[in-house]
């Protein structure tokens, strides 16, 4: 007799006399608080940042070249693209390293280790983002101004430099879901295939990971959500410079401006601006844009893997 | 198997049992400060503002902390700007400025009484790093200044120096340190052109950033330009004439960049914040001003023609 | 696979691993040498002076303290309702989109907690910076971290627990406080402890809502009392490196924060484990 899915829901959950009980009352007033606060977050970040869009449009403000607080212009498109580049350099960096890992973890050790193993990287997932700063500030903003010298940047403070520390701050929850990814991969299958005398790394190849892939996937969204929201690590040694876009996307010059400062949405929500906005109107309100974008992006992502899970779980259900 | 279990929940239960201890010792922590209950916390001054004046007044309140027991919390979120947005916004008492109140000031907050109590002069530079100083860059035009700002220059050789490309870090545009130096650069900050550089935040940010990187420049408080990690350059004038920040041209008013370092009140300061202001500018708060490295309101005479004639208003265009 | 390419795979794969690790050992390292000089006794029960140049973190201690454990406060008593909606009182339909929601929420970044507090508790309500707003603000951010881990061990209570209860003729409700809670406490407590941890270390959150830099020490009532942090001290002396004296102080500084996001977080582990075990096991019969 397995235990039921959390999805199912036995009768005996159901049945007995409907009445008001107190603990019922409780538990889904609960539910109304949290409802309460998303729609919450949600709408007071649309609603202030009212004025923002009106000024702007919605393309102008999306798609906007420059930020100027002074002039009254707010564009974010430099920003969203900071933000992009820096996550895409830093799971283009986790995701192969933390995959590795996973699989070294899942197919190679013994479970005694296996599970040393993912303690150690569970505690790495604990370290504040601010001691991650720390680091950048002190060590890899150096190592990376030598490291980048052929590019000539101004110094050692780029949108390279912080999708590095953010690969470092990601790496263990690539590393811990797509380990989890793999373990959900029946063990029957990796028998039937050693048994027809496939190689360890050939099953591991062909049979496991294709069958972990959309719990894969999922780890490197929630990776992925994880580093477009970080905020204090990156502020630190990301030049906080505005405006900064490639003038065409078509080229490798995307890549390269990585090599430059920037700014991210994150990075200008966390900065001065905030605190001195609140007395002009439109100027808040296009801080609360950024925020709403920035809810919007990590929202979507977010959405994404959760639905990946969950079929993802289908698959193991059925296998 | 059911006493597993049971032994399972005891372990639970116990380890719950020192987590509720630690967060009911927290909270009465947290509570016991109010005796009277009313939680106004009437007590507590809070000042907000510039890096540059902060130190002052951070070891001022130290020391009025530990001699009279006044509490005074001191933050630097927002640089002078955010401190006399804090001000206008009734969230602190005091706000630290390095620039004066100005006309924008004024209209986001009209109903607002800013009053400005100098306590000391502090002036302006650019400073540089190490490389750049001791490759020869001791002192720049206002065209040349101008120039940096602008990005019409890269490269430290074409303004005499070594052949490294020139990393302005910015001051963010809500500085006190920003705004008197575009102040003097383009007569009035609004008239600063929109430019996007590196971005530094505090004195002590800008500070350690040019400290770090070949070829940094920033705009700095003289007093923190320490001449072994970042250099303060003169200005050279257009007739030839060079003058460095030193204490003695910037009290005599050669140097053409200084400033007031001001706190602002909101009306007359009452209770706390007038002790503070007092405090500051009495003797021992321009001591601690001296100590900073600034000049107090005694050494500053010639300076205060330049600053700004009456305490607080915009300086005349220099 | 040919046996070369198979070494190398796993060779690779093993460097990975080793990898992973090391960074974390790096980074462990790195703050004990560097902040060794100032790690004492003293430096834990001084409070901090001429910016943090010297003197001790005795206050941005009992600030983080005070902030977390206004975070468990805020957090637990929600969480079980949230908890036992997903598990017992939701219908199908409303329990899976409740842990949609549940995992969005997680996903929310921490300066978007910090601009709601900022905007509803310092702003509207006109609490100015407070302690209270800070942990209300943090506790709204680990909700679902508790919430899931309770859920998880609610769901694993044995089916014949339940079944027994119910024959004995207990209401929902009595299940629910008889025997579901009581079993899955420890889904609580480590739930708890991943929170806290998470939120000792976070800084955007508290930026807006709760941490000066400077002056506060013990709060005093709720509006206008705010507190020092150990997160907030290490990012604003992160930014002036140069001091010496502040140098060895941010190092150890950043060290008893890991230590104290370690510890939390080690606490929590017995408790997990158990689950893992469990899970294993099948649940016994």
């Amino acid at each position: 007799m397995s235990l039921p899915a959390a999805a199912a829901r036995p009768a005996w959950l159901f049945a007995g006399r409907r009445r008001l009980d107190p603990i019922r009352v409780a538990s889904l007033a609960a539910c109304a608080l949290a409802a309460a606060f998303l729609a919450g977050l949600v709408g007071l970040l649309a609603v202030q940042s009212l004025p923002a869009w009106r000024h702007e449009g919605v393309a102008g403000f999306l798609a906007g070249g420059r930020w100027f607080f002074r002039a009254r212009t707010f564009g974010a498109l430099p920003m969203i693209y900071g933000t992009v580049a820096v996550s895409a350099v830093a799971l283009v960096l986790a995701v192969p390293v933390g995959l590795g890992a996973a699989l070294f973890a899942s197919e190679v050790l013994p479970p005694r280790a296996r599970l040393a193993l993912k303690t150690v990287i569970e505690l790495l997932a604990g370290v504040p983002s601010v001691v991650y700063g720390l680091l950048g500030v002190l060590l890899l903003r150096d190592w990376m101004y030598r490291l980048l010298s052929p590019f000539d940047p101004l110094s050692g403070d780029t949108l390279l430099t912080a999708g590095v520390l953010l690969a470092v701050m990601i790496l263990p929850t690539v590393t811990t879901f797509s380990e989890d990814a793999l373990r959900g991969v029946a063990g029957a299958q990796r028998r039937a295939a050693r048994g027809l005398g496939l190689t360890r790394g050939t099953t591991a190849l062909r049979v496991v990971l294709p069958q972990a892939l959309p719990g894969l996937a999922a780890a490197a969204l929630l990776a992925l959500g994880r580093a477009l929201g970080e905020t204090i690590a990156v502020f630190l040694v990301i030049g906080r410079r505005d405006n900064q876009l490639p003038e065409s996307w078509l080229s490798a010059e995307p890549l390269i401006k990585t090599t430059q400062a920037g700014q991210t949405l994150t990075t200008k929500l966390g900065g001065s601006e905030t605190f001195l906005a609140w007395g002009d109107p439109l100027h808040w309100a296009a801080i609360a844009g950024l925020g709403l974008v920035l809810l919007a992006l990590v929202g979507a992502v977010t959405l994404v893997g959760a639905l990946l899970v969950r079929k993802g779980a289908g698959h193991a259900a059925r296998s | 198997m059911a006493g597993r279990r049971t032994g399972r929940s005891r372990a639970a239960l116990a380890l719950a049992a020192p987590l509720g201890l630690v967060l009911g010792l927290a909270l009465i922590l947290a509570a016991c400060g109010a005796p009277d209950g009313a939680g106004t916390g009437a007590a507590v001054l809070r000042v907000n503002g510039s890096t540059t004046v902060n130190p002052v007044v951070s070891r001022a309140a130290e020391l009025l902390r530990a001699e009279r027991g006044l509490e005074i919390t001191v933050d630097t979120q927002g640089g002078s700007s955010g401190g006399l947005a804090a001000l206008g916004e009734g969230r602190v008492e005091v706000a630290m400025s390095s620039r004066p109140v100005n006309q924008h000031d004024h209209d986001a907050y009209p109903e607002v009484d800013f009053r400005p109590v100098q306590i000391g002069v502090d002036a302006v530079a650019l400073v540089v790093s190490r490389d750049v100083w001791e490759g020869g860059v001791h002192a720049l035009t206002r065209d040349q200044m101008q120039a940096i700002y602008e990005s019409r220059v890269s490269n430290w050789s074409e303004l005499g120096g070594p052949h490294v490309p020139i990393a302005f870090f910015n001051k963010e545009p809500g500085r006190g340190t920003w705004e008197v130096f575009a102040k003097w650069l383009y007569g009035d900050p609004d008239e600063a052109p929109l430019v996007s550089h590196l971005e530094v935040g505090s004195n002590e940010e800008g500070r350690t950033k040019v400290a770090s990187t070949p070829g940094a420049v920033t705009q700095l408080s003289f007093a923190w330009a320490d001449g072994e990690t970042v250099f303060p350059l003169a200005v050279d004038s257009a007739e030839g004439e060079v003058v460095p920040p030193t204490p003695e041209t910037v009290a005599a008013g050669r140097y053409p960049i200084s400033r007031q370092l001001l706190v602002v009140t909101d009306g007359e300061p009452t209770g706390t914040a007038a002790e503070l202001i007092d405090y500051l500018v009495g003797p021992e708060g321009q001591k601690l001003v001296e100590e900073a490295g600034y000049l107090s309101l005694g050494e500053a005479d010639g300076a205060m023609e330049t600053a700004g004639g009456a305490v607080g208003e915009e300086a005349p265009a220099s | 696979m040919r046996r070369g390419a198979e070494r190398i795979f796993w060779g690779t794969t093993a460097l990975c691993a080793v990898g992973a690790c090391a960074v974390g050992a790096g980074i462990l390292i790195a703050t004990v040498v560097r902040g060794a000089d100032a790690l004492s006794w003293d430096f834990l029960v001084r409070a901090s002076s001429s910016a943090g140049a010297e003197g001790g973190i005795v206050f941005q201690l009992a600030g983080t303290l005070i902030l977390i454990a206004t975070a468990l406060a805020v957090a637990v008593p929600v969480a079980v309702g949230l908890a036992l909606a997903v598990s017992v009182y939701l219908g199908e339909r409303g329990a899976a989109r409740l842990r949609l929601a549940l995992y969005l929420w997680n996903g929310v970044p921490s300066v978007l907690f910090g601009l709601f507090g900022l905007i509803v508790l310092v702003r509207w309500a006109g609490w100015g910076k407070s302690w209270l707003a800070g942990g209300l603000v943090l506790g709204l951010m680990i909700l679902p971290t508790l919430t899931v881990s309770l859920a998880e061990r609610i769901d694993a209570v044995p089916r014949r627990y339940v079944e027994a209860a119910r024959g004995l003729g207990l209401t929902r409700s009595r299940v629910v406080t008889s025997v579901l809670l009581p079993q899955s406490v420890g889904g609580l407590v480590s739930g708890a402890l991943l929170g806290l941890a998470r939120a000792a270390g976070e800084t955007a959150p508290i930026l807006f809502t709760a941490a000066v830099f400077s002056g506060a020490t013990l709060p005093d009532g709720v509006r206008e009392s705010p507190v020092l942090a150990l997160p907030y001290h290490i990012f604003v002396l992160a930014q002036d490196s140069l001091e010496p004296g502040a140098a060895t102080r941010l190092w150890a500084a950043a060290f008893v924060l890991i230590a104290l996001v370690f510890g939390l977080g080690l606490l929590s582990l017995p408790l997990r484990l158990r689950v893992h075990e469990e899970a294993r096991d099948g649940g016994g019969l």
